[in-house]
């Protein structure tokens, strides 16, 4: 999805990761799509650039859940993840 | 003194400043290599660091089979349970710092202030491992020594690029076995996707065709000045900053700290040092580029992972000896046994860290129930 279209997905959880670097920026999304029921969209946002490759691959790889996309604003990442 | 020749301090710097500039564009992290492949099992950057070892290793075996680099300057060090301990421990100081060495290295050069705190531990790591090994430590460490040289399969009477291409070449057999020759032509594709426009200001390039240009530079490094490595040259600087403090004396009177000056004609900063310097620079110039450069402030309930990871990295680093770029390019590359070990001793503590401190998901053992 482009920017513009994930500015208006309706955001089911916010989780914070910024300041946090691996494995807990990984986690901190593990423990939100743990809660989040199928369908619900997570955002992780985030500085841990890293995190941008990670945390798309491990649920993609597991299929925890749908990457609908990444923003990026002011060095500050917003990953968005919709519970599968 | 030929050592310190101005060219030496400028060869240093701009290869400093490409493994900075390279590892930065790909986010290449050690720790993720090994972690993440056991934990959600992604093997992306996993196949970065076996694109570096097969390129290092023919890289090796050419540099020795044309003469331009000898025997004798292949790094290899005495081969001893120091190794698997070193490695081990190292694994797991890594894991919990969130960074290896070139990671802090070139994260620092990002604007991690965490990454800073990483290198300051591991440099008072450095110095409490210099402080304990002289007097106790020595007595500790050499009844564990099982040789009093190092070795490197490079000294068996073979032609040096028989094992390299032995082992690339069952690297490639199933790579070819897993992904078809087709896949392979395409994965080779993919990855020169990105120098595709401007690539100096895209915030990242393919990990495998980072991992194939880190290799290439590391094998003109073993020609034309030295072998990389990180952790012996921070000691250098952690002993620098102690002499402005304690005077050369107190230095030069600790054992190992003095052994690590042996080649130098002062206590100061020599190319190596000089190597790591502009490895931070590398890194800080290719986020400016990419616009992916910021100051960033780490959770302060995260400063123990830093401070502790980063300590535990500086001790154990002396112990192997070498850090995960020395072990893994120069030691891999090298075809040497001690750093066969201290790998598979790296690996182990990634694993156990991940397992037992971080209590991960183990996806690559077990499923996982999100509901």
């Amino acid at each position: 999805m482009s920017t513009e279209e994930l500015k208006d997905v309706q955001i089911d959880h916010t989780v914070d990761g910024i300041g946090e670097v691996c494995p807990h920026t990984l986690n901190i999304a593990l423990k939100a799509l743990k809660k989040a029921k199928p369908g619900e969209v997570v955002v992780e946002e985030t500085d841990h650039s890293i995190a941008t490759k990670t945390i798309p691959s491990a649920v993609k790889m597991n299929k925890l859940a749908e990457v609908l996309g990444i923003v990026e604003e002011n060095g500050i990442y917003k990953i968005y993840l919709k519970k599968l | 003194m030929e050592f310190f020749l101005i060219d030496r301090f400028i060869l240093a710097a701009v290869f400093g400043f490409l493994y900075g500039f390279l590892i930065q564009k790909a986010d290449f992290c050690f720790v993720a290599s090994v972690r993440d492949y056991i934990s959600v099992r992604d093997s992306r950057i996993g196949k970065g660091v076996l694109v570096l070892i097969a390129t290092a290793l023919v890289g090796w075996g050419l540099a020795l089979t044309f003469g331009w680099a000898s025997i004798g300057q292949v790094w290899s060090v005495p081969v001893g349970g120091m190794n698997l301990i070193g490695g081990v421990i190292f694994g797991i100081g890594m894991t919990i710092a969130g960074s290896c060495a070139s990671g802090a290295l070139y994260r620092a050069g990002m604007g991690y202030i965490q990454f800073w705190i990483v290198i300051a531990s591991m440099l008072a790591g450095n110095i409490l491992f210099a402080l304990i090994y002289d007097p106790w430590g020595a007595a500790v460490q050499e009844p564990l020594q099982a040789t009093e040289t190092g070795f490197s399969f490079y000294q068996l009477n073979l032609p040096y690029l028989l094992l390299p291409l032995v082992v690339v070449g069952f690297m490639l057999f199933i790579t070819i076995r897993q992904f078809g020759i087709k896949g392979v032509i395409q994965g080779v594709k993919d990855s020169i996707q990105d120098l595709k426009g401007n690539p100096l200001t895209k915030s990242h390039w393919d990990i495998r065709l980072v991992a194939f240009l880190l290799g290439v530079v590391a094998t003109l490094q073993f020609i034309l000045l030295s072998t990389i490595s990180i952790t012996g040259p921070e000691t250098r600087i952690a002993g620098v900053a102690l002499s402005f403090v304690f005077g050369e004396d107190f230095v030069y009177n600790n054992t190992y700290l003095n052994q690590m000056f042996a080649d130098f004609p002062t206590i100061g900063l020599g190319p190596e040092e000089t190597l790591i310097i502009f490895m931070i620079v590398g890194a800080f110039i290719s986020a400016l580029l990419s616009k992916s450069f910021k100051i960033r402030y780490p959770k302060a309930r995260r400063l123990p992972y830093a401070i502790g990871g980063g300590l535990i990295m500086g001790i154990s680093s002396r112990l192997a000896p070498g850090c995960n770029i020395a072990n893994v390019i120069p030691g891999l590359g090298g075809l040497s046994l001690s750093s066969i070990i201290v790998v598979v001793g790296m690996i182990l503590g990634v694993f156990i860290a991940t397992a037992y401190i971080f209590k991960m998901p183990l996806l690559l053992f077990q499923k996982l129930d999100l509901d």
